[in-house]
């Protein structure tokens, strides 16, 4: 079992300006085709979008693309998310994710990728620019349930997460079998939620 | 092979939503899942959907500002001649391009899926005298089908807590002789969707959980918190 290091989050991070109830309402807005919802839509999320596609792109240029890309699909696909299904940000957040990871399995073999892993984990994202609509504390925090991840964990979600590697891949690259991969995922996925206050 | 190992479609719940399984491993799952049933379906889903919202939280740890020039770029994007077209009209061509993806998967999904040995899990579910019962357990659900004819059982908790330290989740087979174990959960071994595969019925008729000790007793020594009937 891992510990916890961080206190848990909670449903205030939920409902945080950032990541709460408002975005739903803007993004329904936004399927009416209410241009200024969608602009504060645009404001209130940019600084995630933009961040998670530029860890796992790691190019400016391709990830300005891909973040363009990801907003059109938001303006065009409003009308299909559907609230009982999961929170506007994590309907987001999965659309620019899968944008990314697309884009960087159509650019580069898993080696590649594999190499620029090793350049992604001397990063520490302390250095990143803070933004308003991300609260200090907050981005501390999940990275403090990040940091309480077992070596192993973080290991697992940084190659597929944020490297692009299937878990097949994954095992590979630790010459570790299938079901421990599988499994090391989950049970990272289970810690961040305890860490975050989400179980 | 016995056990939640057995239970391929939901291991994947986690590197699917992680976007960490191949195109093709996508589409067969895709096409497991609408052919399973549906507490399968449903645990899959329930998981994935735990994962992509834990996922959007992280996300407040990797936030860069962005250049102030995409705000522009972003914006114009949707102005370009105002060419969004109108709700229905989105859906009905959403719906047409899922169906289109539906069917492609389909037939790619067959005729990518290599020889395939159903396990235990997957010839409990098929059966064509499987049946399902399921209770509320501990704030959560258990749900177990099951298949006389296989001899066999195929048990699903959803958002099921673990036990309390230096306890376990015992199984008990009741039949006729009384109570059976048929194995623990410890803490580590719930998550959000548990399974657990059990290999023989033999002749029990409810299916039973208790908490217990350590590593669990021979005979139940806790109160039955939860239980199915197998008939």
């Amino acid at each position: 079992m891992t510990t916890a290091v961080a206190e848990p989050l909670g449903y205030r991070a939920m409902t945080a300006p950032s990541a709460g109830a408002d975005l739903d309402f803007l993004l329904r807005r936004v399927a009416r085709g209410d241009a200024d919802a969608f602009a504060g839509f645009y404001d209130q999320t940019r600084a995630r979008v933009y961040g998670l596609i530029t860890r796992v792109l790691r190019d400016p240029g391709y990830s300005e693309e891909t973040t363009q890309e990801v907003y059109l699909e938001v303006w065009r696909t409003a009308g299909a998310y559907d609230a009982t299904r999961g929170s506007a940000l994590s309907w987001l957040m999965t659309m620019a994710h899968r944008r990314a990871i697309d884009r960087v399995r159509s650019e580069q073999s898993a080696g590649q990728r594999e190499s620029r892993y090793g350049a992604a984990m001397v990063e520490r994202p302390g250095d990143l620019v803070a933004d308003s609509a991300i609260a200090a504390d907050e981005r501390r925090r999940v990275t403090a349930c990040l940091d309480s991840l077992t070596d192993l964990q973080r290991q697992c979600i940084e190659l597929a997460y944020y490297g692009g590697l299937t878990y097949a891949e994954v095992s590979q690259r630790l010459s570790a079998n299938l079901s421990t991969i599988k499994s090391r995922m989950r049970d990272a996925l289970r810690g961040l939620r305890g860490c975050l206050g989400m179980s | 092979m016995t056990g939640p190992a057995d239970f391929d479609l939901l291991e994947l719940a986690t590197p699917y939503a992680l976007h960490a399984v191949s195109e093709d491993e996508r589409i067969a799952i895709d096409r497991q899942l609408a052919a399973a049933p549906a507490p399968v379906a449903n645990a899959f889903d329930d998981e994935a959907r735990a994962v992509r919202e834990a996922m959007a939280m992280v996300s407040a740890a990797t936030a860069v500002e962005p250049p102030e020039r995409l705000r522009a770029a972003v914006l114009a994007g949707i102005h370009h001649g105002k060419t969004r077209p109108s709700r229905w009209r989105t859906a009905i061509l959403a719906a047409a391009a899922a169906i289109v993806v539906a069917l492609a998967a389909f037939g790619a999904g067959i005729a990518l899926r290599p020889a395939h040995t159903p396990t235990m899990a997957e010839q409990i579910m098929a059966a064509p005298d499987m049946r399902t019962s399921s209770t509320p357990m501990a704030g959560g659900t258990a749900t177990v089908m099951f298949s006389r004819n296989m001899n066999g059982a195929v048990l699903l908790m959803n958002n099921v807590p673990p036990p309390s330290q230096g306890t376990v989740y015992q199984m008990w087979l009741v039949g006729d002789k009384g109570p059976q174990s048929a194995g623990t959960m410890n803490a580590a071994a719930i998550t959000p969707s548990t399974t657990h595969t059990f290999t023989s019925l033999q002749n029990s008729s409810v299916l039973a959980f208790t908490v217990e000790p350590g590593d669990g007793s021979p005979q139940p020594t806790g109160k039955i918190f939860a239980k199915l009937p197998l008939t």
